[in-house]
């Protein structure tokens, strides 16, 4: 991939693909995400109490929280995968309920525990996203990907034979097949061994450094403390805590990050109250 | 390409990757291919003994009736390939359907799909596509093995009547399972469990096949899938006339089973359908509810399920 060509040439750093009527109608004042009163519940039982919050283009913004606490709600809403009960939402500054497809087109998305098709190679893979995703040349963009990833000796490989690491890096490349304005990535690091979850670090940095905007669950405070710049916890359906990384940091090493992150999540009740 | 065809093309791909696919398109041809086998030999066999018995009234200087062969419907020749159709045909598109969904939902590949731009309208047209191709290709199959039987049987003289009624049959058996198909796809979309839709709509195609046949005319399962006694009349008494009348337009097998005959021209004189509404009318009806189904169902699909994670 050539970067310096593609620095000057799309505004997260990568060619862009995305077609241009999609392209033209981005908001770039305005927050990357940007929620009012956004919850969900099921049959009646808050997943999600509302929930208030910006995250400005370019930002890193680690998600914490415990198992449960409502993170991929918060991220199956925002790609609009869920429908809200309360509040809205803009997401590359189009609403997720009224302007879904214009979000869609925006966004890339990585699940938790992404599997792809066993019997499918890579690149049949993530040519079918890409087409899905309006890509104009598939071809083009798959080998620019692979290639920005370090995977391509991947590319004629049944997905099937993969190892997680591998698996998690092509689930990664459909994500940003068709250069997406905002990137959500759903507990990345599950799973990983160290040396994945270094891989994976140092994309999310390469991709922090071309622009995109990064919305991060994780479990990793060690992860948030070297990849995000802000973070926010979430703790039983509730944000608890929402600061850029520069302030936590001016006030806690990585080590008294786990205090804060247990003691915010141990008052989310009386918070809450 | 549009993303309905995207879809489409995908999942066909997938499914041509998919052994129990292979092995039941597979299993569905051969029984198609003994289906033309054991009507080309018996036409044979009744060719060759009308062959001795010409030559033994041609020498003993009597009249040579006519070749009963030649006297009798060339189409009837097929009469097995109705049951066939109804049950492996039937059942196939029942698994097809089935795996249409589950392909993507044991990929975990449904919040990939529903967080790209395109209307949810067409994931779920795509499948329906899917489906629809796979069940025409199945009779296609049919249909080629059907016709080449057919030129290769000495005696047999095809006029273009006989070829429009094997493709009015092909077409009434193409809608018979597709709707079976569409059953499954539905099914599978609404219940998260891997083999609901598979149970759900395999449950609907017994009772379907042979649960209806004896209660509308004590046709017992065993006769069920022979081409000719499923064709037996209802039997006279109160309970199997009213039976007949109640049930008969919901009992499509019988349905298929009729217009098969009709069709083929091995139907028994004067028999007619069960109940008030004839089998043209009760297939078509049933394969555009079973689509609405479909369509419904797919359109319900909960795109965050599916993957290991579920």
């Amino acid at each position: 991939m050539n970067i310096a060509h593609e620095t000057s040439a799309a505004p997260n750093g990568l060619r862009d693909r995305r077609p241009k009527e999609r392209t033209n109608a981005m908001t770039t004042a305005l927050p990357s995400v940007s929620t009012s009163g956004l919850g969900k519940s099921y049959d009646g039982a808050p997943a999600l109490h509302p929930l208030t919050l910006d995250v400005p283009k370019g930002e890193v913004f680690g998600f914490l929280g415990h198992n449960g606490a409502g993170k991929t709600t918060t991220i199956r809403l925002l790609t609009t995968l869920l429908a809200p009960t309360t509040g809205t939402a803009r997401v590359a500054g189009h609403d997720i309920a009224s302007d879904p497809l214009r979000v869609r087109a925006a966004i890339g998305y990585l699940p938790e525990n992404v599997r792809l098709y066993d019997r499918f190679t890579t690149r049949e893979n993530l040519t079918f996203f890409a087409r899905l995703s309006g890509v104009a040349n598939p071809a083009d963009a798959v080998d620019e990907t692979l290639d920005f990833l370090d995977i391509t000796p991947l590319t004629d490989r049944r997905v099937g034979t993969f190892s997680k690491g591998m698996r998690q890096r092509v689930g990664l490349a459909q994500a940003i097949l068709h250069r997406p304005e905002v990137l959500f990535l759903d507990e990345p690091t599950s799973g990983l061994d160290p040396m994945g979850v270094r891989q994976l670090r140092e994309i999310v940095e390469k991709l922090h450094d071309r622009g995109m905007t990064i919305f991060m669950n994780t479990h990793l405070l060690s992860e948030v403390a070297r990849s995000c710049t802000s973070i926010g916890v979430l703790a039983h359906g509730r944000l608890v805590f929402h600061d850029s990384m520069q302030a936590v940091t001016d006030k806690y090493d990585e080590r008294s990050l786990e205090d804060l992150y247990v003691g915010v999540a141990e008052r989310a009740p009386q918070v809450a109250a | 390409m549009t993303a309905s065809q995207l879809i489409a093309r995908q999942s066909l791909a997938g499914l041509a990757r998919d052994r129990s696919v292979l092995i039941l398109t597979t299993f569905f041809a051969a029984m198609v291919l003994v289906t033309a086998w054991l009507g080309w030999s018996a036409t044979n066999t009744v060719n060759a003994i009308y062959a001795d018995a010409a030559q033994y009234l041609t020498a003993s200087a009597q009249p040579v009736p006519p070749n009963p062969v030649s006297q009798s419907a060339p189409l009837a020749v097929l009469r097995n390939l109705g049951v066939y159709i109804s049950l492996i045909g039937a059942f196939g598109a029942i698994v097809i359907g089935q795996l249409l969904i589950e392909i993507d939902r044991r990929a975990g590949t449904l919040p990939l799909i529903g967080a790209r731009p395109f209307d949810r309208r067409d994931f779920t047209f795509g499948k329906m596509r899917a489906l629809v191709t796979v069940t025409g290709a199945m009779m296609a199959i049919a249909g080629v093995i059907s016709v080449a039987t057919l030129f290769t049987i000495p005696s047999l003289v095809l006029g273009l009547s006989d070829l429009l009624h094997l493709a009015l049959f092909l077409v009434a058996g193409w809608a018979y399972i597709t709707i079976f198909g569409f059953m499954a796809l539905g099914a599978a979309a609404r219940m998260s469990a891997t083999a609901g839709g598979l149970i759900a709509a395999t449950v609907v195609w017994l009772v379907v096949t042979f649960v209806l046949p004896e209660l509308t005319a004590n046709v017992h399962p065993t006769a069920a899938i022979n081409p000719v006694s499923t064709l037996a009349g209802t039997p006279d008494s109160g309970f199997f006339h009213l039976m007949s009348w109640v049930l008969g337009p919901f009992s499509l097998a019988e349905g298929f089973a009729w217009a098969s005959g009709d069709l083929l021209s091995f139907l028994p004189d004067g028999l007619a359908p069960r109940g008030p509404v004839p089998p043209a009318v009760t297939l078509p009806v049933a394969l555009i509810l079973a689509g609405l189904f479909a369509v419904r169902s797919v359109a319900k699909l909960d795109l965050n399920a599916g993957g290991p994670d579920v």
